[in-house]
């Protein structure tokens, strides 16, 4: 357990664990018996391990859901869903932005200095950009450009969704915990009944194998 | 050489050379609907018509790159938006059975020469066949790896993907045409038919057959991928598009159910904090080893401003003073008490020779209030004898020149 000592302090304190934030954790994580390790270690703390359906990020659950649990759960319900929106809109702005044909996913690199770019020749997304960012969600006080972006991508970097491999360089790598964001969309989308365009079957080309 | 044989070769390296001339030309109509015709004369013109590089659908419309020649620029240029794939499996097979036919046929006549000729076509067809799917292996291999790069849009991606499998699975037909029972059958006992229609086509085309397989499951892997990308891109915009058209949106609370949903139980942060302990002594050391690397604090302690007494600085500077002269007359006292009992000794002497640097008048008066300040038991162990003469005769007054102390005996 000594060896998992780093990892069990950053899920203790809240962090997403993924194969970008860190990979070797990831890969111990990976190993059940690992898991398991952890998981008899969390016991007193009333703390499981838990990750999204897909695997690719881990974070620690309540084990018994006391009240106190279950109001702490409501109450990070409440922000994630106001934060969503703001999330939602950033990750279409940072799309069309810089010209890519898909979402932002996990090990993207992403360059403040080339979105403010993208953003500075073209009016509409530089109107976008201003909405988005005095959205009390990322909360920028500046009419600057630069300063908006910088704020814009500080709060992602807080948030878990954004990771800074060096303090001093302006470049960003998305972490795994955006496919937690989509997982919580979509499930619920799933459980309100939201009148979105279901999507197809993932599964059916690999089925054809 | 035959006749026929040269004009052959003269008239195709002729044809060939007619590509290389006018290849800007060429790539023009490449990139364009028609070839450009300004500039290129009735002749030049003529020859490209004759040589099928070009051709005119009808009178009315432009010329065009014929498919053949378009074919062997998109193959050059490895283009994989133009690029063919197209294993005519079935006429080749047919070519093949006509070949042999008229090889054996050749054979059991004795025309060596025609039989030699047969054969070079043969193998010129089994190498084309196989040519041809090498080169749409290489051109499947070359989207894929490409993640279909060369177009922008993830439809555009998935359309292309799609359009790669159908043709996977037209070369595997192809390949599937292929009945080696049927070539065994039709070689017979011929030792170089054998090893050309058999042992060699048939590893080459395993090959080839292993390679298709794994082009194609990776291109399902990839397809399975761009549709993940798609179903994301669509949920995310139809969300956005649901919340701004609802703003007081707010799902059911999750965290009241009796069975809260895993994605949404996550326990609070607990932050594992330490503090200095000092109850091992082992550690204590290392503690106080970090107390001394502490770095020094950055900012000055703030001077706290407060009242003092008036005091000039003359003053505290005359206390100094005062005070460094009581020092000096103590180590002459002390200087005394070295000196051997009863040899007095002269407190200016001592003064001049101490190079100290006092008034002679202050210096005595300060040799004689030390004498006095001393306390009466002390004073006893000193003999203080002062050199006085009177200042006049009218008046009892008497001026001190020197004084000179001595241990009391």
């Amino acid at each position: 357990m000594i060896e998992h000592g780093p990892l069990l302090e950053r899920l203790l304190a809240g962090e997403f664990v993924c194969a970008v934030s860190d990979d070797n954790a990831f890969r111990h994580l990976a190993n059940e018996e690992t898991r398991d390790a952890i998981d008899d270690y969390l016991r007193p703390l009333n703390r499981r391990l838990a990750s999204n359906d897909e695997g690719s990020v881990y974070f620690l659950a309540w084990r018994q859901l006391n009240e106190g649990a279950r109001e702490q759960l409501s109450r990070q319900l409440s922000d994630t869903v106001n934060s969503l929106l703001p999330l939602l809109e950033w990750l279409q702005l940072v799309q069309e932005a810089l010209g890519r044909d898909t979402l932002a996913a996990p090990g993207d690199v992403l360059k403040p200095a080339e979105f403010s770019a993208k953003c500075e020749d073209n009016q509409s997304l530089r109107e976008r950009l201003e909405r988005l960012a005095t959205d009390s969600f990322f909360g920028s006080q500046s009419d600057q450009l630069d300063a908006q972006v910088k704020q814009l991508f500080k709060r992602l970097k807080e948030h878990g969704y954004l990771l800074q491999p060096h303090t001093e360089r302006q470049v960003f790598v998305v972490t795994g915990k955006i496919d937690y964001l989509i997982e919580v969309v979509r499930f619920i989308r799933d459980e309100e009944n939201l009148p979105i365009d279901v999507e197809q079957e993932e599964g059916a080309q690999e089925a054809l194998l | 050489m035959s006749e026929l044989e040269s004009r052959l070769l003269k008239t195709g390296a002729e044809r060939l050379a007619l590509l290389g001339k006018h290849a800007e030309r060429l790539m023009q109509g490449y990139t364009r609907d028609d070839v450009p015709l300004d500039g290129l004369n009735d002749s030049a013109l003529r020859k490209l018509l004759a040589a099928r590089v070009l051709w005119r659908p009808d009178e009315q419309s432009g010329v065009k790159l014929s498919p053949k020649v378009r074919d062997l620029i998109a193959e050059m240029l490895a283009d994989e938006t133009r690029r063919h794939v197209n294993a005519d499996v079935a006429e080749t097979l047919e070519l093949v059975r006509s070949l042999v036919h008229s090889y054996r046929e050749a054979r059991s006549r004795g025309e060596h020469w025609r039989q030699e000729q047969q054969l070079l076509r043969l193998r010129q067809e089994v190498d084309d066949l196989n040519g041809r799917f090498a080169d749409a292996i290489d051109s499947l291999w070359q989207r894929l790896n490409s993640d279909f790069g060369f177009v922008s849009q993830l439809s555009d991606k998935i359309r292309e993907n799609d359009r790669a499998q159908k043709q996977i699975v037209r070369l595997l037909d192809g390949l599937a045409l292929i009945d080696f029972d049927e070539l065994i059958a039709l070689v017979g006992s011929d030792g170089s038919l054998r090893k050309l229609l058999i042992s060699q086509l048939q590893q080459r085309l395993s090959h080839h057959y292993t390679s298709l397989r794994e082009v194609q499951r990776r291109l399902i892997e990839l397809m399975a991928r761009f549709r993940k990308q798609q179903a994301r891109s669509r949920l995310i915009s139809g969300m956005v598009a649901f919340m701004r058209e609802h703003p007081g949106f707010v799902p059911s609370n999750y965290a009241k159910r009796s069975d809260v949903p895993a994605l949404f139980n996550h326990a609070v942060p607990l932050h594992a904090a330490a503090a200095p302990a000092l109850d091992r002594a082992l550690e204590s050391r290392v503690l106080a080893e970090l107390l001394h690397e502490l770095p020094t604090p950055r900012h000055a302690t703030q001077t706290v401003e407060s009242a003092v007494p008036a005091l000039t600085p003359e003053d505290s500077l005359a206390a100094a003073r005062q005070q460094a002269l009581k020092q000096d007359v103590e180590r002459f006292y002390l200087a005394v008490l070295d000196q051997p009992p009863a040899e007095p000794i002269s407190a200016l002497a001592y003064l001049y020779d101490s190079h100290l640097e006092w008034p002679d008048e202050i210096w005595l008066f300060q040799v004689i209030s030390e004498y006095q300040g001393l306390p009466r038991s002390e004073q006893q162990a000193f003999r203080l004898h002062q050199d006085e003469s009177p200042a006049s005769p009218f008046n009892d007054l008497r001026l001190i020149h020197d004084v000179a102390l001595a241990v009391a005996v």
